[in-house]
């Protein structure tokens, strides 16, 4: 338990030093550098709740795909899933002033979940029943989903000044109230926390769940047993999509409340290091969704203050997961526990006394 | 000369080879017989260079060997032909040998050349080849240890090792073999044979090594040793004989039904024709056959991994458990998942997991109750129901398989190759857990090449080869006969 | 008309046919790199930021091959040595390279949003081959890259199938284990592809900033480097069905500006997500992985 913490904090650590070398050949001083991160992210009350606000997509889409990646579904997609959500959520959201707060936030949110469900159930289908490698689907698959938003921000869902490439606004009953206002802390934030829950539970608790993560580690032998791949990766993609779908609803209608170009910063890729440094358990996503949601916060002020891009956070990003998953095989560790592509050939396992031959 | 000089290997916690010494002159066949698990594989991957060892060295004709290194292996002279050949499936057999020493290496690959000097030699040893252009993923077992064979032979090896070549023989091709070995001795090269089979040893080699336990425990030649002995310094105990082999009568009431069938694969291949036979309560069937010729694939579709193209299974379904367990030949890499933990191995079989499963939600220390349970009953040597499956031996995890097979209460257990890769005494262990299931009123299909266990242990055998099964008649037992069915003849 | 689109079809088609070439030879030895957009990326941008600043194409083209093999070779550490998972490596190098090139664009060049031209590579136009009707000003009036491309294809050919080198690189691919017992080297092997294929996509993405847009914009592959992911799956791992599949991408992407030209009213998004939407029912048509190498994929470690 102990290691499967120290891990992804000596990831870090190492990740941090690399970084101040980038830093120092971009003649920034690294010191500065994170120490304007840190203020952006937590110097202040307001800082923090925002933090919050960031991660709070990075919940979603993390849970998106620690969830695929745990049946061996290599859900790049999270960001086309999410943006297909949004857009749902966006094309019904003008409509529901009528409806009850409850009603209506209800519906906005289930859009962004059935949105979300199709795109991830796409690329599914495809690995189901087509072979379909689901790592070039789902990128391809975000390529579309930005053309789609492009295309309802100009057209069709355009709104109806037809001043700016955004959608109408949605109404009031459909938008998310915060609470402790100015602050931005709405519900989204609980639903996020308790969906985490709920993935825990689900993978670990249930027979589902269990069959999941059997087909993860060993597809092969999942086959021996019973567990029906085909309709398993589907729901499993549908689901993940669905994940990422309802954290596109969720932004649309507690923060943007229209769509507009550009709507994910990139939160699906982002979601892959959360996923990893939570070491995909759903849990680990709430921590790990805040570390990255604090860099993305504290990344503005590091621009404003110390003239390195944005950019610089997918450097670490990067770093993240390349770090962790250098740490994490067998041929450092001799630990067995790795979570992906443990190299299935017999050799690998740590062969005993009565070494069968075959 | 080539010799092993205190090779010592471990893997992770286990001590694979303990300072042995080995020796083995030009001129002669040297056999390495020990049980599986006893290091003979690992000795031979040493000197091969496809491994290096901790301590020690081998050394050919007074030159040290780079260790690790197949290539310094090859380049001096040593040639392996290993247990399950190392051949590109689906590249043509052309192609195959021409990664051996039939290319010259100068100019550009010329793949008709290395044909022709592959069929030259080939004649001379008799062996046939396949077709121009065939690729090697459609060739039988048989054919493939011929090809690796030939590959070896090509790099023209002082010394040439074989790992239970002969185990996917049928017994008709095995004098040839024999022969051939023979005559590459004649030929003053160095033959180390590493088998299991004590008959072949005794019957071919000059001298005769015992390996138990990553331990020389014996060198001897056929002259001043037998069989019985053997197989006594192999196991270290005396030799008791095998688990009754009375029999159980069965109650008569058909238990699994196969009808019609049929698996062709991707490319239009029939793999499984027009398979029937049926089990009734209490009994246990063989099904005898090379390897190669359908068996995995009839498992595979028993399991429920892959769908037939047409046929159907009946399993008639009495008691409260699961209809069928089947325990695959593979038991590392599709019966268990070693990442998991042993009660998550548990749970993988179905009724097993109903049990612990209550409207989706799963009892997780309902599910580690029940392994420790198993453990218990089965004896398995593990630390707890939370240990990692891959941190067991071998054979505890075949115990594992078993238990688990046994305690999902099927009406027919499936196993294929059941006892390959374990001593004397589990062998015994696992016969005597089927015939008391048997006895239970299960039924029992054991898919084997092993024609001795099953005769000792199988009421009714069955013969299959090339994805057809036949009935032998009750009282055939002559090995002599039964092999030449496994090869194919008809009667 | 014509002629200007299939000309634009075979520009747009070459990058996508480098990188997927590239590739191929990585494939063939039993490994996917998903990071081939980042590499494609770090060579566009090295290539745009040393000629901008030397003056010089000749060594745009050298840093852009630099930097495409420095970027592969992070992949092979962790994937070759290692024996890393290899798509979340692959992700996680693109997601770097994004991050790396945008950093130093921006610090090298501003936020200014002006963009930097570097003029462009010079087209040679191959003689009379170049006058015959369509065909020549359609495939004989390129630049030197594009030619390389063309004759890249048979050498490729040739090399894979029918050299002693490419029968081991096929034997990595298909059976590693295999491969080594026979003294073949593998882990060697996949070096070697990866940083050919470093050099040959750090090469495609010159082409994007120094023949084809002239300048760098973020993220100015846009997927070009998946998209030759999906090129080497429907071209079934053949030189010659990448060639024919490279085009039919490139012909999709041309036709964006072919139509938008023509003035319809069909939205732009929807030639601007063509490509994508072509690769994925064309994979889905003919994308089986029956023709992949056995071994694709999987992590593979020497005992």
């Amino acid at each position: 338990m102990l290691s499967s913490i120290a891990k992804p904090f000596a990831a870090l650590a190492l990740a941090a030093a690399l970084i101040s070398i980038v830093l120092a050949a971009l003649g920034a001083s690294p010191v500065g550098v994170f120490a304007a991160l840190g203020e952006g992210a937590f110097g202040s009350w307001y800082a923090c709740v925002d933090t919050i606000v960031k991660s709070t997509p990075l919940v979603f889409t993390g849970l998106a795909v620690s969830l695929a990646f745990s049946g061996a579904l290599w859900n790049i997609g999270a960001d086309g899933q999410l943006t297909i959500g949004a857009i749902a959520a966006g094309a019904i959201g003008p409509h529901l002033g009528n409806f009850p707060h409850a009603i209506a936030i209800a519906i906005i949110l289930a859009a962004g979940v059935l949105g979300g469900a199709v795109w991830g159930g796409v690329a599914g289908w495809l690995r189901a029943r087509r072979d379909v490698n689901e790592v070039i689907s789902t990128i391809m698959l975000n390529f579309v989903a930005v053309q789609a938003l492009s295309w309802v921000v100009h057209g069709p869902l355009m709104e109806p000044s037809r001043a700016y490439p955004t959608s109408s606004p949605i109404a009031r009953a459909a938008q998310l109230e915060f609470y402790f206002a100015p602050s931005r802390i709405n519900l989204g934030m609980i639903l996020a926390v308790v969906l985490a829950a709920a993935c825990y539970l689900l993978l670990f608790r249930t027979g589902a769940g269990f069959e999941l993560r059997a087909m993860g580690r060993n597809r092969r032998a999942a086959t021996f047993f019973a567990v029906r791949i085909p309709a398993l990766t589907f729901w499993v993609m549908a689901l993940s999509g669905a994940l990422a779908g309802l954290g596109g609803a969720v932004q649309i209608s507690a923060i943007s409340h229209r769509l507009y170009e550009k709507l994910s910063p990139g939160w699906g890729f982002e979601a892959i290091a959360v996923a990893l440094v939570a070491r995909l358990n759903p849990l680990g996503i709430i921590p790990a969704a805040i570390l990255f949601g604090a860099l993305d916060n504290g990344s503005q002020a590091m621009q404003r203050t110390q003239g390195i891009s944005p950019e610089l956070v997918q450097v670490i990003q990067g770093l993240v997961i390349l770090i962790i998953l250098a740490f994490d095989t067998p041929a450092w560790s001799g630990l067995r526990e790795n979570i992906f592509g443990a190299p299935h050939d017999a050799a690998a396992v740590p062969p005993v006394a009565e070494m069968p031959d075959a | 000369m080539l010799r092993a000089n205190a090779i010592t290997k471990r893997f992770g916690r286990t001590l694979a080879l303990d300072a042995v010494d080995f020796e083995a002159l030009p001129g002669e066949i040297h056999a390495l017989v020990g049980e599986n698990g006893a290091g003979k594989t690992t000795l031979m991957n040493v000197m091969a260079g496809s491994l290096a060892a901790d301590h020690g060295e081998a050394i050919l004709d007074g030159r040290p060997l780079q260790p690790g290194s197949p290539r310094a292996a090859l380049a001096a002279g040593i040639a392996a032909v290993h247990q399950s050949p190392m051949l590109f499936e689906r590249m043509t057999w052309e192609e195959n040998l021409a990664l051996g020493g039939f290319d010259t290496g100068a100019g550009a690959l010329d793949l008709d050349a290395i044909a022709a000097r592959a069929r030259s030699l080939a004649a001379k040893l008799g062996f046939e080849m396949p077709p121009a252009g065939a690729t090697v993923e459609n060739r039988s077992v048989a054919e493939r240890v011929r090809l690796e064979v030939l590959r070896a032979l090509s790099f023209n090896p002082r010394v040439l090792i074989l790992d239970e070549p002969t185990s996917v023989l049928a017994p008709s091709e095995l004098t040839a073999f024999l022969d051939l070995l023979r005559s590459l001795r004649g030929e003053g090269r160095i033959v180390v044979l590493i088998t299991h089979k004590l008959a072949e040893a005794i019957a071919v080699a000059d001298r005769i090594t015992v390996l138990r336990r990553g331990r020389v425990v014996a060198r001897t030649t056929p002259a001043r040793t037998s069989e019985e002995k053997l197989a006594g310094l192999m196991i270290g105990e005396i030799v008791t004989q095998p688990v009754a082999s009375a029999t159980p009568s069965h109650s008569g009431d058909p238990v699994l039904q196969i009808e019609n069938l049929t698996l062709d694969d991707h490319t239009g291949r029939r793999i499984l024709d027009r398979l029937s036979f049926r089990a009734a309560a209490g009994e246990i069937v063989g099904i005898a056959g090379v390897d190669g010729n359908g068996q995995t694939e009839l498992v595979e579709v028993l399991a429920g991994a892959r769908r037939p193209s047409s046929g159907k299974i009946t399993v008639l379904d009495g008691s409260s458990g699961g209809a069928m367990a089947v325990i695959p030949q593979n038991r590392d890499l599709d019966g268990l998942i070693l990442d998991m933990r042993l009660w998550e191995n548990l749970i993988l079989a179905r009724p097993l997991r109903e049990q612990v499963t209550s409207h989706g939600w799963l009892n997780t220390s309902h599910a580690i109750d029940l392994c420790r349970e198993l453990i218990d009953r089965f004896r398995i040597r593990a630390p707890g129901p939370e240990t990692i499956a891959g941190a067991l031996s071998g054979g505890n995890r075949q115990r594992l398989e078993v238990a688990r097979a046994i305690a999902s209460r099927p009406r027919v257990i499936v196993a294929h190759n059941i006892c390959r890769g374990l001593d004397l005494a589990a062998t015994a262990e696992v016969h005597r857990t089927i015939l008391d299931f048997a006895t239970g009123g299960g039924a029992a299909i054991l898919i084997s090449s092993d024609l001795d266990e099953l005769l000792a242990i199988c009421g009714r055998l069955l013969i299959i080869s090339r994805g057809k099964i036949r009935e032998t008649n009750p009282g055939e037992r002559d090995p002599e006969r039964l092999g030449l069915l496994m090869a194919g003849a008809r009667d | 008309m014509l002629e200007a689109f299939l000309t634009s079809a075979i520009t747009m088609a070459t990058p996508i046919l480098l990188a997927a070439l590239g590739e191929l030879l990585v494939e063939e030895s039993g490994v996917i790199n998903i990071g081939i957009e980042g590499a494609m990326l770090a060579g566009a941008f090295v290539a745009l930021a040393i000629a901008y600043f030397s003056g010089s194409i000749a060594l745009g083209l050298a840093g852009a091959i630099a930097a495409g093999v420095a970027i592969n070779a992070i992949f092979a550490m962790l994937v070759v040595n290692l024996a890393v998972n290899q798509v979340v490596t692959g992700t996680a190098v693109s997601i770097l390279a994004l991050g790396l090139t945008g950093v130093f664009y921006r610090k090298l060049f501003g936020v200014t949003g002006k963009a930097f031209m570097v003029a462009p590579i010079a087209k040679i136009p191959l003689g009379p081959l170049a006058r015959i009707p369509l065909l020549g000003p359609v495939l004989f009036n390129h630049n030197g890259l594009v030619y390389f491309t063309f004759i890249l294809v048979p050498a490729l050919w040739y090399v894979i199938a029918r050299t002693r080198y490419g029968l081991r690189l096929r034997a990595c691919g298909e059976r590693p284990e295999a491969a080594d017992a026979l003294g073949l080297g593998v882990i060697a092997i996949r070096w070697q592809a990866l940083i050919v294929s470093g050099a040959l996509t750090g090469l495609a993405g010159a082409f994007l900033t120094l023949a084809y847009a002239n300048t760098f914009v973020e993220n100015i592959s846009a997927g070009r480097g998946f998209v030759a992911l999906s090129v080497v799956i429907v071209g079934r791992w053949n030189p010659w069905g990448l060639a024919a599949a490279s085009v039919l991408f490139g012909a999709a992407m041309a036709l964006q500006f072919g139509l938008q030209a023509l003035g319809t009213v069909v939205p732009y998004q929807l030639f601007l997500a063509l490509p994508y939407a072509l690769t994925l029912v064309v994979v889905a048509g003919f994308g089986g992985q029956a023709a992949a190498p056995s071994a694709l994929g999987e992590p593979y470690r020497r005992q």
